[in-house]
């Protein structure tokens, strides 16, 4: 085995660190849209809505129960077939949806285990010094159900980085696509992963550190 | 949400009118970007033998050429539903491919190409493949050449997406097999300790694929035609001579 | 100003509260006494609409609600006019003892929270916490959130504090320093309805003892009555058993 070829790995970076910003926006869109769309359903499955409960629990249990690759094949090549004016959402959009479809039904189910562990009694106090229901989700329930959700949201969060390298069987070229043809063309697979893998790593690692901040801020109510 | 972007399409699709949609002048071709000296990219460009080919033709045809890179898995996906106008990756006519797309005329004669690591003795043909776990390309043609040998069912095929060549190389598998060109290359280039096993065992060509529709079939045509003269004029060989050394674009 | 008219509570076939009629007077202290899973924990929460109650009429103040055509705009406003002490102190756990007082000042009343804080401040000061003022419930005693519960119910200027067990699930070193604040908001006539077994602070403060069994009022008097001479059998065994456990003198 040769020694790494450094020389290489540092001409990669500024041209990896180029598909950097489009992983994480990705992501990041993505993960704001699942967040809203997963309380809404926790929200809907909480209140047992009648007939939105029942779609909520379909739509959970499918985009669960399949793999996201099958997901973003379905809807980027299959609906089109069906619906040919579908063609015109492109590579980036259908893998936000994919992203943001796939990864609300994961978050819906932990914000909806957040939201019923927090101690009934508490609701009650709230609803006995006259709070609407929203008042309550807003001011009492949400905010102790964020910081039991919050690190697997974060979790979540992370994975949704990582998959989104997904996105280049959909022709995104993002920082896994674009590292796999660097490396297909310079045959230095471990060279361009390692530098890949690096990105990815301190992505993760000031996520980390954000997820870490925030803990103890939200923990500051609860510790004796 | 879903159901929101749909209904939103369905009116978008209402107010836009067709033409918009159809195709103008650029032609966007689809390839994975990992298939050296085919196509591949260094330092962002991408290269290799499939684009000098494709923008030869995209000047001849007096279009542009977009490329489009997605994995491999991927582009008869756009293909189909029509985000490309055609595949340029060493794409083999078969039969299955021909019941679902039109062709262009071949540009590449090749064969399938048994590939092993350096200093193995066990495999010198394609017949030594029998109780062996050889490596292809997923939903590349060589898995089907493999199913359709004789001895099929004692060779243990793994599909990957990618990295075959170094998986062979780590000896986590006992060889892939690939077209005979690119593996080759690959020998000649690369710092992989691989070695050709035996001549190449199936003879193979590889053209453009196309959609069967109106559009399909006339873009098709213009591509033949340009090809064509390509041919005649030399540029083909050239193009071929500069990556290979020798001209595969002849029978 | 309180009024209950055939308050009725049915929890599928079982009948928990069987027609309720009760009159309270602004200023009233009433203690209700009776064995457990008699329905004296549902009373106080049908009056606040924790339970939704079966049939009847509720009256605080100027509003009276007919529970069967109650809309949500009557439930909200019923349950603004009362204020509730539950058993578990039920502390909002993500706020300080500060904000716990001031929410509903805060939220429901949409005061300026310098008003807010100011008014929950003044509160704190009464009920001796106001050097936990900043603290979060998890790190408090049991009889300092109970305290704090019953300062939140104190904040909402209610027509009537509803007392749930106050100190059921206090370790006996807190009882004492709750029935003491109690005591202290009974002698500044605030009007209150307490289901207790404390039978000293019943015998000691109330203005008048309620026994319920069965879902209905069996008796009711002037803790002296009742206590010393108790007329039904049933509140007459009762008495006995609990006065067994519970020294009273």
């Amino acid at each position: 085995m040769d020694v790494l070829n450094v020389e290489y790995m540092l001409g990669l970076v500024p041209v990896l660190l180029g598909y950097l910003p489009l992983t994480l926006q990705l992501a990041g869109v993505a993960m704001v849209m699942a967040l809203i769309l997963a309380c809404v359903f926790a929200v809907v499955r909480v209140l047992g809505i009648p007939v939105l409960n029942q779609l909520t629990i379909v739509f959970i249990s499918f985009f669960r129960g399949t793999p996201l690759l099958v997901q973003l094949f379905l809807f980027y090549y299959g609906l089109p077939q069906l619906f040919s004016v579908l063609t015109v959402i492109d590579g980036v959009t259908a893998t936000i949806m994919g992203l943001t479809l796939h990864f609300s039904a994961y978050m819906a189910e932990s914000i909806r285990a957040a939201i019923i562990g927090v101690d009934r009694s508490q609701t009650e106090a709230a609803l006995s010094i006259g709070m609407t229901n929203s008042q309550l989700m807003r001011r009492i329930i949400l905010p102790q159900a964020t910081r039991v959700a919050l690190p697997t949201l974060m979790n979540y969060f992370i994975d949704m980085i990582k998959a989104t390298s997904l996105a280049f069987t959909l022709g995104v070229t993002e920082l896994m696509g674009a590292t796999q043809k660097e490396a297909s063309g310079s045959f230095l697979y471990f060279e361009a992963f390692i530098v890949a893998a690096v990105m990815y790593w301190i992505v993760v690692e000031i996520l980390s550190q954000l997820q870490k901040y925030l803990e103890i801020r939200l923990n500051k109510a609860y510790s004796r | 949400m879903k159901f929101w972007l749909i209904n939103t399409l369905m009116v978008l699709s209402l107010i836009v009118s067709p033409q918009l949609l159809a195709q103008e002048n650029p032609m966007k071709v689809g390839m994975s970007g990992q298939y050296f000296p085919f196509t591949f990219v260094e330092q962002d460009e991408l290269k290799g033998f499939e684009v000098d080919i494709m923008n030869a033709l995209g000047k001849e045809m007096g279009r542009e050429i977009i490329f489009q890179t997605a994995n491999f898995s991927g582009l008869f996906g756009l293909l189909g539903t029509g985000r490309i106008d055609t595949v340029a990756n060493q794409i083999t006519i078969t039969e299955e491919r021909q019941q679902a797309y039109i062709f262009s005329e071949p540009y590449v004669y090749d064969g399938a190409q048994v590939v092993v690591k350096q200093g193995n003795t066990e495999v010198q043909s394609v017949e030594d493949l029998k109780g062996k776990t050889v490596a292809v390309n997923l939903g590349s043609n060589f898995e089907t050449l493999l199913r359709e040998l004789p001895y099929a069912d004692q060779i243990n095929i793994k599909t990957y997406e990618s990295n075959i060549e170094r998986d062979t190389a780590l000896g986590r598998v006992d060889a892939f097999v690939m077209d005979r060109i690119s593996a080759s290359q690959i020998i000649k280039d690369k710092p992989l300790p691989l070695a050709l096993a035996g001549k190449a065992f199936s003879q193979i060509t590889n053209a453009y694929p196309f959609q069967d529709t109106e559009t399909g079939r006339a873009l098709r045509d213009e591509v033949n035609q340009a090809l064509r003269t390509l041919r005649e004029n030399g540029t083909l060989a050239s193009i071929s001579e500069k990556w290979f050394g020798t001209d595969i674009t002849q029978p | 100003m309180i009024e209950l008219k055939s308050l009725s509570k049915h929890f599928g076939k079982s009948v928990v509260l069987d027609g309720i009629n009760l009159t309270i007077e602004k200023g009233e202290i009433i203690v209700i006494i009776g064995p457990s899973g008699t329905g004296k924990s549902t009373l106080l929460r049908c009056i606040n609409f924790l339970e939704h109650p079966t049939a009847g009429e509720i009256t605080v103040g100027d509003l009276t609600v007919d529970v069967n055509r109650a809309s949500r705009a009557d439930i909200l406003s019923l349950r603004r006019r009362t204020a509730f002490v539950f058993q578990n102190y039920a502390l909002f756990a993500n706020k300080t003892a500060l904000e716990n007082v001031a929410e509903r000042l805060v939220v429901v009343d949409k005061w300026p929270k310098e008003k807010a804080y100011q008014r929950a401040r003044e509160i704190l000061e009464r009920i001796g916490l106001a050097d936990k003022a900043d603290a979060y419930p998890a790190s408090m005693s049991g009889g300092q959130q109970q305290r704090v519960g019953i300062g939140r119910a104190m904040a909402t200027g209610a027509e009537v504090i509803l007392f749930d067990e106050p100190t059921s699930s206090l370790d006996p070193e807190w009882v004492e320093e709750v029935l003491g604040l109690m005591q202290q908001l009974a002698s500044e006539r605030q009007t209150m309805m307490v289901v207790t077994h404390e039978m000293s602070f019943a015998r000691d403060v109330a203005d008048r003892v309620i026994f319920i069994d069965g879902g209905r009022i069996v008796e009711q008097g002037p803790p002296s009555e009742i206590f010393s001479n108790p007329q039904d059998p049933r509140t007459q065994d009762f008495l006995k058993k609990i006065l067994a456990t519970n020294s009273v003198g």
